[in-house]
């Protein structure tokens, strides 16, 4: 799994800080928000593909985290365990809207399609215009098959191959067994196979 | 014992070894296209890394500094909410309730058990002293012993004139 900081001192020093959380010290909690708040974003975005409601949601996590933070006994990493609880209100989030509605996230593919990619995915370095255009078709392409993904196994995908997580790891996550893990994995590689095989041939 | 889908899944990400990598590679009939979709798996898995690993985080500052007003009023109205809770809420009439009930167990077996049985039986003697009659045995004493670990009991009547008419010793 990836971390943000040295594997060794992040540990330490990440153990004191929950340490001074679970005794009230906001500002050690703050420290923490700072460290993982990008990814937290990111894996969220990934999963609802909507900058306000990851934000919502990513903000929704860290204060459920703050509540909850003297419970954190240290028998996983701390990210492992403000995972947990970001995929919890993730995925509770789009179970409840997929009873809603199933025509919402079409629309806002659409939108996101004509507004909102290109400024969301450019690289510092300010590629050329078509290559912009075609870095935003494809993650368009990408979020459109995501979003055919169940809620689980879009968490198991993305835990898989962004966060690089082991099967142990996302089945800690997400509360089930490590065979359940393979086999939602396996689906959903199968299901993007299907969908996204002229986007990944084609690069 | 490990469905088809978990094998597959695992001979992907190269997590088989030894005899169960030999066995699954010996159950698979066309290894050539087996090869062939890991490495479609791979480019998948590069391809999401690519495209979905981008920072995304705009305005990182305020977000914590959302976040942290979000934290302290929260903590205002929790401190409000205790400070406005009267004594008699129903979980402290509860907790009240409880600790009464606690302490009359606690009397019940500690204070009451330590009374021991008095060594004669009271209702027998009582029922004995309401028989004699004082105007016909003056002098009437009865008394009683009881012996529980032998499961005796003597009765020891002095100076008595003669029975009552109803006595019936039962």
């Amino acid at each position: 799994m990836q971390t943000e900081a040295t594997p060794a001192q992040a540990d330490v020093s990440e153990l004191e800080l929950v340490r001074q959380c679970q005794t009230g010290s906001a500002e050690a909690f703050d420290e923490l928000v700072t460290r993982y708040r990008t990814r937290v974003f990111a894996m969220i975005y990934n999963m609802v593909h909507n900058e306000q409601d990851a934000w919502d949601l990513a903000q929704d996590s860290f204060v459920k985290a703050w509540r909850s933070i003297k419970r954190f006994r240290g028998r996983s990493s701390f990210y492992t365990w403000i995972y947990r609880i970001v995929m919890n209100v993730t995925i509770d989030w789009l179970r409840k809207k997929q009873i809603k509605g199933a025509g919402l996230e079409f629309d806002e593919a659409i939108q996101l399609t004509q507004i909102d990619p290109a400024s969301r995915t450019a690289p510092k370095a300010d590629p050329l215009p078509h290559a912009r255009m075609e870095r935003s078709e494809i993650r368009a392409r990408i979020d459109e098959a995501i979003k055919q993904l169940s809620p689980d196994h879009r968490a198991v995908i993305l835990m898989k191959e962004i966060e690089e997580m082991q099967y142990h790891e996302i089945a800690e996550t997400l509360g089930c067994s490590i065979g359940t893990v393979m086999s939602r994995l396996f689906y959903a590689r199968r299901k993007l196979q299907s969908l996204l095989r002229d986007v990944y041939e084609g690069v | 014992m490990k469905a088809f889908e978990q094998k597959w899944t695992a001979w992907l990400d190269g997590q088989l070894c030894g005899k169960e990598l030999a066995e699954f590679e010996a159950s698979l009939s066309d290894k050539a296209a087996a090869e062939a979709d890991k490495r479609e798996v791979k480019e998948l898995g590069a391809l999401l890394k690519q495209h979905l690993s981008v920072d995304v985080l705009t305005n990182e500052e305020f977000f914590s500094h959302q976040l942290r007003e979000r934290i302290r009023c929260e903590g205002q109205a929790k401190d409000r909410h205790a400070a406005r809770s009267p004594w008699w809420s129903i979980r402290g009439l509860a907790l009240s309730g409880a600790t009464a009930l606690a302490i009359f167990a606690i009397y019940a077996v500690v204070v009451m058990r330590e009374k021991s049985p008095s060594e004669r039986s009271e209702y027998l003697t009582q029922i004995l002293n309401a028989r004699v009659d004082p105007a016909v045995s003056p002098n009437a004493t009865i008394s009683m012993f009881e012996t529980k670990k032998d499961k005796v009991t003597v009765l020891w009547v002095e100076g008595l004139q003669s029975l009552p008419a109803d006595y019936a010793a039962k």
